[in-house]
């Protein structure tokens, strides 16, 4: 797929080293158009949307926010915590606005299996459909997120 | 026919050089704003090269605004008030300003172009801000997750700072990394000994320069620096102190329970420090050693949630309850909050509906 000078712009600022260390493409050999329209085929398949997923994540967020960022249990079957530290994190899509440093953990208690994510995160996945390359650190795969956490 | 394919690329070739050639003397021409005039508070000209921003323009005349994103424009940490020749307001200025700021000519000052003469005002602490060279003279792994950096300033230099004060430290390229960063940390050692400094630095997931502290600063190294910044600092009062902290909020903390032990204090102090488990808990020894020198100081962790392996006997859960024992006269109570923002929510708040403690005196550094 040919990219537009835009494209270009934003694969640079999803390089290692740009906005975060290892950059948002992880090992995936695709461009970012590519990223999002396969994650996109997945969640057609999967009956749900971005903003479906984004607003669970959301939800999340907000009970641990709610909870001071205190670990805290939702729905009864959710452990859910979050780390804020010190900064804040641009979009890589070039949108505007930043994003706080905030690192939330939802663990699924019943199956074990954990989620972290960040508000960048929930912003890329509402908006942009991104749920970053394989092999990136904030991979979130969308089949294991409709699995556990819905 | 092959020659004049040959003929047309040639000449293709040649308007193609020529366009370049116009560009590249269009864009000498159209950005040489030549020498500019800044005025600063109606008190001082700096006279610099248009074309910049003007924070590196200030920052070349050893002016250091703090900007805590290396001016992308994200951090929104470097705004000043630009009365006259700083255009108008960018799409990438508006999300970091609120109407009221816009409103009185508040601009970030990494995205203002300095083009023409341009009026602006800083505040007078400003000047104190210098840039310093050191030298990594130590490095201890206080956690799995957090280091304290000693930076030992090169000959002849000096910092003058308030305990509780931070410095914004320059990374250099690095593994994956092509470009400096900059992120603000603050200063965990005392006043007192201005020929260095110790910083301390917890690992963020995914950070470019707590990954460059972690992974590549060794003792030797060479790291620039500037400072002091912030108006989170130790007021001088006789007041009852309640310090409240988290993660690596300790730093200001320590900073300033050393400070206070140079020059003496009879002050009450309890310091609360909140952690997850006993592995996130540092400075312990330290804050024994304080606890055996002041007069009436008390050093109280709560951990939110303890492991069995932690065999933990000490307080848990939140740190609000245990406020009471500390707080003696409400009206004569100073408190100090360092971490994140959902931390320092919860305990403004408890401090000022539960406790009655006056919102003025409570001071605090968010992470957020």
């Amino acid at each position: 797929m040919k990219q537009t000078p835009k494209d270009k712009k934003i694969m640079a600022r999803m390089q290692p080293g740009v906005i975060t260390y290892s950059g948002f493409l992880g090992n995936d050999t695709r461009d970012f158009n590519q990223v999002i329209s396969d994650d996109e085929m997945v969640l057609e398949e999967l009956g749900k949307s971005a903003e479906d997923i984004a607003a669970r994540l959301e939800y999340f967020q907000q009970k641990s926010f709610d909870a001071f960022e205190a670990s805290t249990v939702v729905d009864d079957i959710y452990d859910v915590n979050t780390e804020v530290v010190r900064g804040y994190l641009p979009c890589p899509f070039m949108h505007q606005g930043v994003y706080r440093k905030s690192y939330t953990t939802v663990t699924n208690t019943k199956s074990g299996k954990s989620f972290t994510y960040s508000a960048l995160n929930i912003h890329l996945i509402r908006v942009h459909h991104f749920f970053e390359g394989k092999k990136s650190h904030f991979r979130l795969e969308p089949r294991e997120l409709v699995a556990e956490l819905f | 026919m092959l020659s004049r394919i040959f003929q047309d690329i040639g000449l293709m070739s040649a308007i193609g050089v020529i366009l370049a050639l116009i560009m590249v003397l269009a864009q000498r021409w159209l950005s040489n704003y030549g020498e500019v005039t800044i005025n600063i508070n109606k008190k001082r000209d700096l006279v610099v090269t248009g074309g910049n921003t003007l924070l590196a323009s200030l920052a070349d005349k050893q002016i250091f605004i703090p900007s805590a994103c290396g001016g992308r424009g994200t951090c929104g940490a470097c705004k000043c008030q630009v009365f006259e020749g700083g255009g108008p307001i960018l799409p990438t200025e508006k999300p970091q300003l609120t109407k009221e700021e816009m409103a009185d000519n508040v601009r970030l000052s990494c995205q203002v172009k300095v083009k023409t003469d341009i009026n602006i005002n800083i505040p007078e602490e400003i000047f104190n801000i210098r840039k310093f060279n050191s030298v990594i003279e130590e490095i201890i792994d206080y956690t799995y997750d957090i280091k304290g950096v000693t930076f030992k300033l090169t000959e002849g230099q000096s910092i003058d700072f308030k305990a509780g004060q931070y410095v914004q430290l320059e990374t250099k390229p690095y593994a994956k990394v092509k470009q400096k960063a900059i992120r603000a940390y603050s200063i965990s050692s005392k006043p007192e000994l201005n020929n260095r400094i110790q910083l301390i630095v917890r690992l963020v997931p995914e950070g470019i320069c707590t990954t460059w502290v972690h992974t590549q600063l060794k003792v030797g190294d060479k790291v620039d620096f500037t400072g002091p910044y912030g108006d989170f600092y130790l007021r001088d009062t006789e007041a009852d102190i309640l310090f409240v902290a988290g993660g690596s909020g300790s730093a200001p903390i320590k900073s300033m329970l050393e400070h206070l032990r140079e020059v003496g204090t009879s002050r009450k102090m309890t310091y609360f420090f909140g952690a997850r488990s006993a592995k996130d808990l540092y400075l312990g020894d330290e804050m024994r050693t304080f606890e055996e020198y002041f007069d009436d100081f008390t050093y109280v962790p709560v951990l939110s949630h303890a492991t069995e392996e932690d065999h933990w006997e000490g307080k848990t859960g939140f740190l609000m309850p245990y406020f009471k024992e500390a707080i003696r006269d409400p009206k004569n109570t100073e408190a100090y909050l360092c971490g994140s923002p959902g931390m320092i929510a919860a305990v403004t708040k408890s401090l000022i509906n539960d406790y009655g403690i006056d919102e003025g005196k409570i001071y605090y550094d968010s992470f957020g």
